[in-house]
Order: structure tokens, then C-alpha cells, then sequence
């Protein structure tokens, strides 16, 4: 009886419970819309006619099956978000760095930072598409846009976090600027910059799927406007639909594996 | 590591080596430190001309309420905090000059720990800022945590090991650099009394054993009593030198002399002595 209860209590349990909870709401809702539109894979489809046609072989395009199609679109999607993300968080670290260095350059560029952020990116892309004038070099740049700024912001508190007597030990050994930094502020900052990674990483992912619908030049958000189009290609609409998701939510994951590995002590 | 003509060319003189000539007596005069009220309104007085002489070697206790500076004073020695008017001077230098030298060791209430580092190196870590050589560092971290007893946990992070043994992680980090003067401010206060009872006996053994000049902050006149050669008693509002008690018992001192009517005797003097309280 109590491993019964163990069972239901545990994390998982909860996981499971949640995963059923949507499967079911998700056909109910499937079934109502099946009998009354008359196009029911367009509102929403059965999970089961979408997990069919990851494994269907019939030819979307001409040349690829639906699948296909989304995998070569995501590698051309992703391959940019991630650089774009790796380039915004080396940039939002060495500018965290620069305003907890100097105390100007906070006052000055803090401010300015926040609106960058408060732009939409929908607005913002079509400027950063005309001044680069290519799609490649935009998905790159918004992705680093918007993860630059969580990660600044996350590892400069991260910095400030630092307890007080810590930095007193280190000044009442005569410790050099470079050494407080080295040995104490950022390896304390570790974690809080990868609380911004974690917020980032799902973000730069949206981005560039946003900045794919901008052009005709493949990616996956271009194909997910693109497949609403045709009834055949249809369930490419709804497998980069799952795709994404999925794929936001493993870049969250994987920021935590990461920071696992490379910091395994934790307060 | 031997100290060669060699290694003494390529890092200096042996830091091992006290032949040091540093005479780590203390002497305060006129020492007064204001902070600035926040609201504009008149400076808070954290301490009021104070007067005090410790002598090389010498255990000093500063005992006190809440609120009656000791702590104040403690960073003040230390030069994390400023005296608004007054001077300190440590064996004819200023407070500046003796931490420049790196000659200060500082133990916290809290361990102050860093999470990420083992034991061993969180007991490296100032003397890799201080540029010892590697095979001085391990040395000494030995010989340190040998001496508080952690020898076995050298290879433990901080969040393993109970609350007294962190702190006393904290202090053979502070020892390893062998400071001239070992500030503690209320280093046992957050420890149960068993550990404390401990730590007191191991303190006391590692004062004899290295003759430092120790100035220890706490709130427990019977702490400070057993430790000391000398109880400062300080009086809040403002913050002043109401009493020094030299402690005349016999050392070492087992935990059986807090049974003694002497020992008694002189915690209640000590107790008679605050003001204003």
C-alpha cells in the first residue's frame, strides 16, 4: 500500500499524470472537431494521424517525406539559433563582466539594454533582415539579441550575490582585482549565469523560427506557414508544431546537463 | 620543497621562515568611528575615543552587547573599516600597511566557505592569491588541517561536513597563511555548546602552539574568560571602553576550571563591568 502511494507521490508520477491529462484532453477535443469541421486536420488533428505521418513514406514534396522535410528545415533553423545563442551569451557575460568592472558603464548601458529587450521581436527582425540583408545573418543576430540580456542580467546578480564576507576575506588578504574575479566572482556566478542560459536558450530557438516566416529560404518557420497551405503537406505543419516544442524544452534540459557537468557542487 | 639559495632567487624569502622580526603588538589611540545616518540626520557614534594597547602574542577578547562596536572595532584593526578620527598602529605600521603585507588572518561568524572548492583548497585559496609555490601550499595545508583535527576531510566540499567542522576549516585557512595577527569575530557563536566546548580547547592549544596575537570577538563573557589573557568589555552608545580584565589563570586550561571559584570570580567582574546596558 505505501509503495502504491510512494509511486503516486513521486516527480514522475506527476509527469505521467500531466502527459495523460493533455493526451486526453487533447483527443476529446479532436473528436468533437472531427465531427463537425470539415477539414478536421486543419483545427486539430488526432495525435495518432500525427505520429503516423512521422513514419509515413509518402512523398510531401516531390522528393521528401513529411518528416524529411521537417528535419532538413530544423538542421538550417537550429544550426543558426545556436550559434546565434552561443555568440549572445559569450557577449552577455563579457558584459556583465564589464558593468560590475565598472560601475559607469552599468549606469550608461543598463538602461538602453532593457529597451532592445522590450522591442518585439517581430518588429525588430524585419529591421535586423534589412540592415544584414541576409536571412542566415538575421536568424544569427536575434537569436543573440534576446539571449544576450537575460544572461547579463542573470550573471551580473549573479556577481552582486556574492556574499559580503567573502570579498572582505579577499580584501584582507590584499587580493589583486583580477584574483577577486578569478577565484571568487565569477565561479560564484556560475549558476546565475546559467539561469540566464536556461531562459535564453528556449528564446533564441522561437526567434529563429519567428525570423524563417520573414523570408522563402527554408528553415522551419518558413515551412510551417508554408505547409498550411497544402493538404498534402499538412502534417509537416503539426510535426514542426510538436518539433519545436520538444526541442525548446530539450535546449532547457540541456542547459542544466551542461551545468551539472561542469559545476557539480551546488549551495 | 626545500628553501634553496635557487627557489629563494625565483620566489623570494622563505615564507615558512618566521624569522620575521614583526612584532604584532597593538596599541588604539583615540580611536573614534562615526557612519553616516542614511537620512541625513546626525552620524551613528559605533565608537568613542577608545584607548587600548595589546601586546605581541597576547589572546584578547572583546566582549559586548549587540550594538556596542566590537565588531566595529575588530574591522577597524582589520582596515575593512575606516576610523573617522584616532590611530591604530600594529608593531609601528598602520592597519594599510600590515594588510598590503598580507600579515592579517580573519575567521568570520559564518565559515565562509567556497562551495565549489574541497576542503584543501578552500584552505589553499589565500595562499594561491599570496603567490606561495605549490609544494609550500600543500605542505602547509596539511600541516593546517593535521592540526584542527580535518586531515581525513581534505578531500570533502564544504556542504559535507557539520557546522563545526566548517568552521574550523576556516580557521586553518586562516592559520595556513601565518598571519602575525588572527582576528576572529564571534567565530563559535553559531555552534552548539559541545562543538564550541571543543573548538575552545583546540583554539587554546593552537594559540600555544603558534604564540599569535589573536583578537576574538564574542558575546559570551564565559567564552571569553576561559580564552583570554585579557577581557575588553565594551558599552554601546555610544560604543566605549568601559573595563579591560586581565584573566591571571593558570594555562592550559581544561574545561574544568569554568567549576572554579576564581574563574567564577572573574566572570562576574567582567559582568559588573558593562555600562549603560
Amino acid at each position: 500500500m505505501t509503495a502504491v502511494r510512494k509511486i503516486f507521490s513521486s516527480r514522475q508520477m506527476v509527469t505521467v499524470v500531466w502527459i495523460i491529462g493533455l493526451v486526453v484532453a487533447w483527443e476529446i477535443a479532436a473528436s468533437v472537431v472531427q465531427h463537425t469541421k470539415r477539414t478536421p486536420e486543419y483545427v486539430l488533428p488526432h495525435i495518432y494521424q500525427i505520429i503516423d505521418s512521422v513514419f509515413s513514406r509518402d512523398l510531401v514534396n516531390g522528393s521528401q517525406t513529411a518528416t524529411q522535410v521537417v528535419l532538413t528545415n530544423a538542421a538550417v533553423t537550429l544550426v543558426r539559433a545556436g550559434i546565434g545563442f552561443v555568440i549572445g551569451s559569450v557577449i552577455g557575460f563579457a558584459l556583465a563582466l564589464l558593468m560590475h568592472m565598472f560601475l559607469p558603464v552599468e549606469k550608461i548601458a543598463f538602461p538602453y539594454l532593457m529597451i532592445i529587450q522590450m522591442i518585439p521581436i517581430l518588429g525588430m527582425a524585419p529591421i535586423i533582415l534589412a540592415i544584414t540583408r541576409d536571412i542566415d545573418k538575421s536568424r544569427i543576430v536575434i537569436a543573440a539579441i534576446l539571449t544576450f540580456y537575460p544572461v547579463a542580467t542573470n550573471t551580473l546578480a549573479g556577481f552582486k550575490a556574492v556574499e559580503k564576507e567573502k570579498l572582505d576575506l579577499m580584501y584582507s588578504i590584499a587580493a589583486k582585482k583580477k584574483d577577486v574575479y578569478k577565484k571568487l566572482l565569477i565561479p560564484s556566478s556560475v549558476p546565475y549565469f546559467f539561469t540566464g542560459l536556461k531562459i535564453s536558450a528556449p528564446m533564441a530557438i522561437t526567434a529563429s523560427i519567428l525570423v524563417d516566416t520573414l523570408q522563402g529560404g527554408g528553415g522551419l518557420g518558413c515551412m510551417l506557414s508554408q505547409s498550411l497551405k497544402h493538404a498534402m503537406s499538412i502534417y509537416v505543419f503539426w510535426q514542426i508544431v510538436f518539433f519545436s516544442a520538444i526541442v525548446g524544452i530539450l535546449s532547457f534540459y540541456l542547459m542544466s546537463l551542461i551545468e551539472n557537468w561542469c559545476h557539480p557542487i551546488r549551495k | 620543497m626545500l628553501w634553496t639559495k635557487k627557489a629563494e632567487k625565483e620566489y623570494g624569502k622563505d615564507p615558512a621562515s618566521d624569522t620575521d622580526e614583526f612584532s604584532a603588538g597593538i596599541v588604539i589611540e583615540n580611536l573614534s568611528v562615526q557612519f553616516p545616518d542614511k537620512n541625513g540626520g546626525e552620524p551613528v557614534e559605533a565608537l568613542q575615543n577608545i584607548n587600548l594597547e595589546i601586546k605581541p602574542g597576547e589572546f584578547v577578547s572583546l566582549v559586548g552587547p549587540s550594538g556596542c562596536g566590537k565588531t566595529t572595532l575588530l574591522r577597524t584593526i582589520a582596515d575593512l573599516q575606516q576610523p573617522t578620527s584616532g590611530t591604530i598602529s600594529i608593531g609601528g605600521l598602520t592597519p594599510r600597511e600590515v594588510r598590503l603585507q598580507q600579515k592579517f588572518g580573519i575567521v568570520f561568524q559564518n565559515p565562509v566557505l567556497y562551495e565549489w572548492r574541497t576542503v584543501r583548497r578552500n584552505v589553499c585559496m589565500p595562499m594561491e592569491i599570496m603567490g606561495i609555490p605549490k609544494p609550500e601550499r600543500t605542505r602547509r595545508v596539511t600541516q593546517m588541517l593535521e592540526l584542527v583535527g580535518l586531515y581525513n576531510f581534505g578531500k570533502k566540499h564544504p556542504h559535507e561536513l557539520s557546522g563545526g567542522m566548517q568552521q574550523r576549516v576556516g580557521i586553518a585557512r586562516a592559520l595556513a597563511l601565518r598571519p602575525k595577527i588572527l582576528l576572529m569575530d564571534e567565530p563559535f557563536s553559531a555552534l552548539d555548546e559541545f562543538t564550541k566546548e571543543k573548538l575552545h580547547l583546540d583554539l587554546q592549544e593552537i594559540w600555544s602552539k603558534t604564540r599569535k596575537t589573536i583578537i576574538f570577538v564574542t558575546h559570551s563573557i564565559q567564552e571569553a574568560v576561559f580564552l583570554s589573557d585579557k577581557v575588553v568589555v565594551l558599552s554601546p552608545h555610544p560604543g566605549r571602553v568601559s573595563a579591560v580584565v586581565e584573566i591571571n589563570l593558570p594555562r592550559p586550561r581544561g574545561l574544568e576550571i569554568k567549576n572554579t571559584v576564581e574563574f567564577n570570580a572573574l566572570v562576574s567582574k567582567v559582568r559588573k563591568s558593562f555600562e549603560g546596558v
